[in-house]
């Protein structure tokens, strides 16, 4: 991560038109892939878990959204700030700016049905949700070539559309996010199993009829 | 045109976001330590307990 910030501030050149905001660039691009890869894990999570029914893939991809959620929040709140300096206003409803809030309005619904259905339905409602919900990533990702747009196009037929110090350093802080996006989603599965475990010892001490 | 404090702005802000999901975390993590701290607890008194019956 020091790596990559150093890649930024001081190796990447500061870009011509737009002058150091630029430099958001940087973390917003590599939070939205992690957000799609996220929402990716549930989508393929939910579906093991409608075919073998095993809890496990469950908690994957709720940990998955959640985790997807975070990095979808950093795209949401860089991209205004982004925007304010360049294009003069915080906001527009621009298709790729619409569909992004909808995706996030879309996970944090399915964060929130996880917390009002019954535990007997929690795990196949939300595989479901996880499922359909994955429709929009799709739409989100291409907005910006099935309609018109003023959020600049970064992948093209020909590669990364920057130069090679800047390529480099997108490369680079990509990785350095990935690393935090893994880091977060395992600590957040391994936290989860464990609350699951120890909801299974309280269960087997209640029938038990062990004294507290 | 400086735009540091934008720069900056988006930086903090998606540090603090971060720190607050790991902080968050760590959090649970307590927590579910200090209630399997209580459940071995439990578990040592029925022991004693059932010790002191027998």
């Amino acid at each position: 991560m020091l790596l990559a910030l150093y890649t930024i501030f001081i190796y990447a050149p500061v870009e011509k038109t737009m002058g150091v905001i630029q430099k958001i660039f940087y973390i917003h691009v590599p939070s939205a892939f992690l957000a799609y890869l996220a929402f990716f894990i549930t989508f393929i999570a939910s579906i093991f878990y409608l075919y073998r029914k095993d809890s496990k893939w469950d908690t994957v991809a709720h940990c998955a959204v959640e985790t997807g959620v975070i990095f979808c929040t950093i795209v949401l709140v860089t991209g205004p700030i982004w925007a304010k300096p360049v294009w003069n206003v915080w906001w527009t409803w621009d298709p790729r700016l619409t569909t992004t809030l909808i995706l996030w309005f879309t996970y944090i619904a399915y964060l929130m049905l996880r917390r009002a259905v019954k535990e007997n339905q929690r795990a196949n409602l939300s595989a479901v949700f996880g499922i359909i919900g994955f429709i929009n990533v799709p739409i989100t990702f291409f907005s910006i070539r099935l309609w018109r747009t003023i959020h600049p196009v970064i992948i093209t037929s020909r590669g990364l559309n920057m130069s090679g110090p800047m390529k480099f350093s997108l490369i680079i802080t990509f990785i350095a996010f990935c690393f935090l996006f893994f880091s977060l989603l395992l600590s957040r599965i391994r936290l989860e199993r464990l609350k699951m475990r120890f909801a299974e010892i309280n269960e087997i001490m209640d029938e038990m009829n062990f004294k507290k | 045109m400086d735009n540091s404090i934008y720069l900056f702005a988006a930086f903090s802000i998606t540090w603090s976001i971060i720190f607050i999901y790991i902080f968050r975390l760590f959090r649970s993590q307590k927590a579910l330590d200090y209630q399997i701290y209580e459940i071995k607890k439990t578990l040592q008194r029925n022991i004693e307990l059932d010790d002191s019956h027998s």
